[in-house]
């Protein structure tokens, strides 16, 4: 089966994943040497010998000052990080997170990429994403599993189906490979899916986009930090800011518009540093009071479950807007679960039986053949919601604080491109023509990026 | 799973009842600029403790009410009593009229 050929590659995650397990321990300075390359020669050498891997990323003292602070350690915090480093050749910069790497939104969400989205800057800012999800195993010499499995997005009203067929136009003229297909294809892809017309919700049709698919997110993370490490970026776990340093602002203590950036106060002491970007999720608010900026966003908590293994059966990613729910089979056969996010805002992360409930029952309405199958576990992560579904992205009013947030239920995807982006941002101190419809000040002349329609499930 | 504390139906479960999202003062509509009213419309508090909020108890008693709740815990800090008069919460969460009320900057 060719949407699982990508197994067949090395796959040396389990070092990766030890580093990141064994850094939640003391922090110590390490060696500092540079990670060696992968690949399949030294994966049976280490095998036969039965070899430790070595450490992934470095951890080293915090220095008193960076020319870059990024606050975040999630893909887009990490990207951005590698980019700079990569793309630019800014190597003093340093990543703080105030737990482990990929601990929040990029280690919890269900790992689909895709570009099919509503507006022509959407679709044009997704598909660099993908392309750069394309090519990321060999960039990162990380296997990341990328699955080019194909993307449904069932239509079960007049109105949903109008709408796929507007984001195909979209898309086409975009050059996106994405079409409308009718009830009998949508039964040859998925085969599981009931299409009957006597159903609740009956599916019309679908839009499909087959560069669609799914990733290991843990793996993008790591490969992120390994790449950034060896350039040089500093990592630094367990580092929670408590408050941004600015100067000659118009609020107190300097901050505000017209203020300027100078360093961060962390639980390990103040850091100085003329660039601050604010990678987080969840946080984002929180973090960006700190320098004085206010941000139109609500923090939302989108929870997820996942099956026990089966043989799999799903070969396609599937997302249902009416039945507020997607679903994608795992390589070990799990099937994952997302639905939209809780409907109040809150901070906590905490799962709710409603949830399971709404979820089985939406799930058995497509798939009623699986109802004896039972849930392993779920979890929920937090979403920085804005009003028009589009991210914040690039400079604010306060000189040298940028913000890539606002990512609501859509950052993983776009994590590649973001960090890409916000490098080019910062090394050339002007937007790049990609971000810039996601400019903060959209919200205040009203040029608003109505994502909503393409961006989530169940609106 | 939720209980909010609605002051006619006593403790309902969350999804008993519609969030409608903070509680925010609006502008005079005779002297607010444009910009004011987006600002209205958009910006949020979002704070990660206590929050003021309206909610609507759409499968009870269908009416409006504000409440504070600690968006990290998720515990209400008021109860109105089952009975209290609709309104008498928190009066000032329905009409404003100073323009200086207007939160938030960019």
């Amino acid at each position: 089966m060719t949407a699982f050929k990508h197994l067949l590659s090395t796959s040396p995650l389990a070092s990766a994943r030890e580093s990141a397990s064994s850094a939640l321990g003391s922090l110590k300075p390490g060696s500092g040497s540079k990670p060696p390359r992968y690949s399949a020669a030294g994966l049976f050498v280490k095998g036969a010998k039965s070899q430790d891997w070595p450490r992934v990323w470095r951890e080293v003292d915090l220095q008193k000052s960076y020319d870059v602070i990024i606050i975040g350690g999630g893909v887009h915090g990490l990207a951005t990080a590698y980019y700079l480093a990569t793309n630019h050749g800014i190597t003093n910069v340093a990543v703080l997170d105030k737990a482990y790497l990929g601990s929040g939104g990029s280690g919890r969400n269900t790992a689909i990429v895709r570009s099919n989205y509503l507006t022509p800057e959407g679709v044009a800012f997704y598909d660099r994403s993908l392309s750069l999800y394309n090519t990321m195993s060999t960039d990162l010499n990380l296997n990341v599993m990328f699955s080019e499995r194909g993307h449904m997005t069932l239509a079960h009203t007049d109105g949903a189906l109008r709408t796929m067929r507007w984001r195909a136009e979209v898309n086409k003229l975009q050059d996106i490979n994405s079409s409308v297909i009718d009830a009998d294809e949508v039964k040859k892809l998925a085969p599981s899916l009931d299409t009957s017309p006597n159903t609740r919700y009956p599916i019309l049709g679908a839009l499909y986009h087959p560069p669609g698919g799914t990733i290991r997110h843990d793996a993008v993370v790591w490969g992120y930090a390994r790449g950034a490490d060896h350039r040089g970026v500093e990592m630094h776990q367990k580092t929670e800011v408590y408050d941004i340093l600015c100067e000659g602002g118009s609020g107190p203590d300097g901050k505000g518009p017209g203020g300027k950036v100078t360093g961060v106060r962390t639980n390990r002491g103040d850091i100085s540093a003329p660039i601050v970007v604010n990678c987080t999720a969840g946080w984002a608010t929180t973090i960006s009071d700190m320098a004085g900026v206010k941000l139109p966003i609500t923090t939302h908590p989108l929870q997820a479950a996942v099956t026990e293994p089966v043989k799999v059966f799903l070969p396609t990613v599937v997302v249902s807007g009416s039945l507020h729910v997607y679903v994608s089979q795992t390589d070990r056969g799990e099937l994952v679960f997302g639905a939209s996010v809780d409907p109040y805002a809150t901070y906590s992360m905490k799962g709710s039986l409603e949830f399971t409930e709404e979820l089985a029952g939406h799930v058995l309405e497509l798939m009623p053949n699986i109802g004896r199958m039972r849930l392993l576990r779920q979890w929920a992560g937090l979403c920085d919601m804005t009003p028009d579904y589009s991210p914040i992205m690039g400079f604010t009013p306060v000189d040298g604080f940028l913000c890539d947030v606002g990512w609501g239920t859509y950052g993983f995807k776009a994590g590649p491109v973001s960090g890409e982006q916000m490098a080019e941002a910062i090394a050339t101190k002007a937007t790049p023509k990609l971000i810039e419809p996601f400019k903060l000040s959209r919200f205040a002349t009203g040029q608003l990026v109505g994502e909503k329609g393409a961006a989530a499930v169940g609106h | 799973m939720m209980l909010v504390p609605c002051p006619n139906c006593g403790p309902r479960n969350s999804s008993d009842l519609r969030y409608v999202g903070e509680s925010h003062s609006r502008p005079n509509p005779n002297t607010a600029t444009p910009e004011e009213w987006r600002t209205y419309l958009y910006m949020e508090d979002n704070p990660a403790g206590p929050l003021k909020e309206t909610w609507y108890c759409r499968s009870g008693c269908r009416q409006y009410f504000t409440a504070v709740r600690n968006t990290s815990t998720n515990e209400f800090e008021n109860h109105p009593l089952p009975g209290a008069k609709i309104g008498s919460v928190d009066p000032s969460f329905h009409y404003v009229s100073e323009s200086k009320s207007v939160e938030g900057n960019q």
